[in-house]
């Protein structure tokens, strides 16, 4: 963007108290978390100490289970969401205006109820007792009720439900504008509607992709909400770790800190990796 | 090389036939347009060419096959797109060997088939930049390139220059052409520019309503229109009605209403035979027609009518006057390639002389109803106010 002296001192201006916000009520708090990591624990609180105790234990691997476990429910997650999101972002993008808004509308719909209310909700579909056991038994599928509760594959179930949504609405945008003129073009030059899709639909929505994973992978990394309500308990994930350290007594701040920045650094890698694979796939044109 | 035939195609889009019973032979190696104005159905023929459209009923050979079970990948065909849909996300040599790469073409072979093309569309310097870095014009050489290196036997252009400007039109007009020569395939060009397909075709079908009016070589429909649809879409021209009240051995007489009780008289030259006393229409092309404020000696063989300039456009190349004989505004074209016959130029509201040869005045054995003209024809009668002023600024 072209914008003389004039316009840019308007322009830091008008970014001033952003900035300010930003400073004092993001940067400040990350750097006294920061501090905390490097001092020593007491039963309730911190001793003024300097103390490398928390980051040699994270370095040992003493954290390297709940690390493990959740970067493989975030990608697990992730992937299944990709998988999910793709067919109903493309339905969605091709649908004629009507329908479309309403199809978005019932996606952003369960954004309305709050996260807590519909994580019970699935408490409640999911267990022993639930509706998904009753639906099942009834149609005679299963003879004996399910153990879905408090299992593995209820917290990726939820995980999905909670973030598809972060997945189908930036792969729609991308969709949306994708020009279908060209599958025909693919198509009038021998392509198989399936080639299409590979050396034009994908590479082409390849940005729209991107955004959903990181909209998706980084929240499920740090997840503590959903596993600690649905997961089973002997799972413990990276969120769930942090929040007992500073929850149950004695207290270690130092190791709560010191995972937190921990996942911040996991967080930083996949994203560069990310951006590295996205400049080398020269995606263009679109976005 | 082989024919295509087109027979009995129709297609329906919600109880609207875009395109109604066609049937159509092109020949091999044939430059041959479909004209007519948006909704007429020629992008839809097109489109079913292509593969892109299921017709209702009819089959499309090319040679014996009948290609109209075929998906868009199997057939002989290719196409240039109308916004030309290269692939933005692949540079100018990769979306020419798309083709040849989803055909598992060996590498080699690409490679030297690729820089053939794209010395054909003069692009070769140009090989790896991305659509979004190159001009219109260079687009449409790609877009050429990408579709010709898969061998095709038929190529379709849907509205190719329509996204480009005057100049580069008339250039890629030409190029065109050229490619047309070099390759020697058959190209099916559909527009609604009359002036690029009567200069580019060697046949045009003009198309209305889902059907095609008349066929054959350019000139052909420009002299000789079959019906008021393509006397009025090809070219201007002026329709005047009137009744057969004489035929003679070589031309017919007609008596043509002034609309205040008044006639004049048109001597024809004519192709069917009308009945005495019916209504039919002539076609009279403005340049046919030559203007003079002093009455010309009149041999047998030429019309003559008097009348009053009610306006005139100067277009550069030529000016066209508005003449109104009775309640007809009769167009003329009169080139800038001589010195006045009578030393001075004509003026608005001046009686002139109008006639043209016999064999110029067209018949049409039609009457001229409102409804079926082409839009782009209506608009070419204006109501024209008295003493219009300035030349430059309606044009």
């Amino acid at each position: 963007m072209k914008s003389n002296t004039n316009s840019s001192k308007l322009d830091y201006l008008l970014a001033a108290p952003t900035l300010i916000w930003l400073t004092v009520f993001f940067l400040v708090p990350y750097f006294i978390v920061l501090i905390y990591g490097f001092l020593t624990p007491d039963i309730f609180d911190v001793k003024f100490e300097f103390n490398l105790d928390a980051y040699r234990q994270l370095f040992e691997g003493t954290y390297f289970r709940p690390f493990l476990l959740s970067v493989k429910l975030a990608i697990t997650t992730t992937l299944l969401c990709i998988l999910i999101a793709y067919p109903v972002a493309y339905l969605i993008a091709r649908a004629s205006d009507k329908l479309k808004n309403t199809l978005l509308i019932l996606i952003i719909i369960p954004f309305w109820t709050n996260l807590i209310i519909r994580i019970f909700s699935w408490r409640i579909f999911l267990s022993y007792n639930g509706v998904l056991n009753d639906i099942l038994l009834k149609i005679g599928l299963i003879s004996q009720p399910l153990e879905i509760m408090r299992t593995d594959l209820a917290v990726i179930m939820v995980m999905v439900y909670v973030y598809l949504p972060y997945m189908i609405l930036p792969l729609y945008s991308v969709l949306e504008k994708l020009d279908f003129t060209l599958l025909h073009a693919a198509m009038d030059l021998g392509a198989t509607e399936v080639k299409s899709f590979f050396k034009i639909t994908l590479p082409l929505s390849l940005e729209g992709i991107f955004a959903g994973v990181l909209l998706v992978f980084i929240p499920s990394l740090g997840t503590y909400l959903i596993p600690q309500l649905v997961g089973d308990q002997r799972s413990l994930y990276v969120g769930q770790v942090i929040t007992y350290k500073i929850k149950n007594i004695p207290r270690n701040w130092p190791m709560a800190s010191a995972l937190s920045f921990g996942l911040l650094i996991l967080v930083a890698i996949f994203l560069l990796i990310g951006y590295i694979l996205l400049r080398k796939s020269k995606v263009r044109g679109v976005v | 090389m082989e024919e295509i035939r087109i027979v009995n195609i129709s297609k329906e889009f919600d109880g609207f036939m875009a395109v109604d019973g066609v049937d159509l032979t092109i020949k091999p190696g044939e430059l041959f347009s479909f004209l007519g104005p948006s909704g007429c159905g020629k992008t839809t023929l097109l489109r079913m060419i292509a593969g892109f459209e299921t017709p209702l009923n009819g089959n499309i050979y090319i040679g014996d096959q009948d290609i109209i079970e075929l998906p868009p990948y199997k057939r002989p065909v290719n196409t240039i797109f109308q916004n030309y849909s290269l692939f933005p996300h692949m540079t100018v040599w990769d979306n020419v060997a798309f083709g040849l790469k989803v055909r598992k073409t060996p590498l080699p072979e690409i490679k030297e088939r690729v820089s053939e093309m794209l010395d054909l569309v003069k692009m070769s310097d140009q090989h790896s930049k991305y659509p979004d870095q190159i001009s219109g014009g260079q687009k449409q050489r790609v877009a050429i390139a990408r579709a010709l290196i898969n061998k095709p036997e038929v190529l379709l252009l849907d509205e190719p220059l329509a996204a480009l400007d005057l100049k580069l039109r008339q250039h890629m007009l030409i190029e065109l052409m050229n490619i047309h020569d070099a390759v020697g395939i058959t190209f099916i060009y559909v527009t609604h520019d009359q002036g690029e397909a009567m200069s580019i075709s060697d046949r045009v079908a003009v198309m209305n309503r889902g059907k095609i009016v008349q066929e054959g070589p350019p000139d052909d429909i420009y002299e000789r229109p079959s019906s008021i649809f393509s006397a009025y879409f090809i070219g201007e021209t002026n329709l005047i009605t009137g009744e057969v009240i004489g035929i003679e051995d070589e031309y017919v007489q007609l008596k043509c209403p002034m609309g205040d009780g008044e006639f004049f008289e048109i001597d024809s030259t004519f192709h069917f035979k009308p009945e005495i006393g019916s209504q039919i229409t002539v076609s009279l092309r403005p340049e046919k027609i030559a203007i003079s404020r002093h009455k010309p000696k009149v041999e047998d063989d030429i019309n003559l009518v008097k009348g009053v300039i009610e306006d005139i456009l100067y277009l550069g190349s030529h000016t066209q006057y508005i003449v109104t004989v009775g309640n007809h505004n009769i167009r003329v074209f009169s080139q800038h390639k001589r010195v006045y016959f009578d030393d001075a130029a004509l003026d608005w509201e001046e009686e002139v002389w109008l006639f043209w040869h016999d064999t110029d005045s067209w018949l049409i054995n039609e009457l001229p109803d409102e409804d079926r003209m082409p839009a782009e024809g209506k608009a070419h009668f204006p109501k024209f106010k008295k003493h219009s002023s300035v030349l430059g600024d309606r044009i």
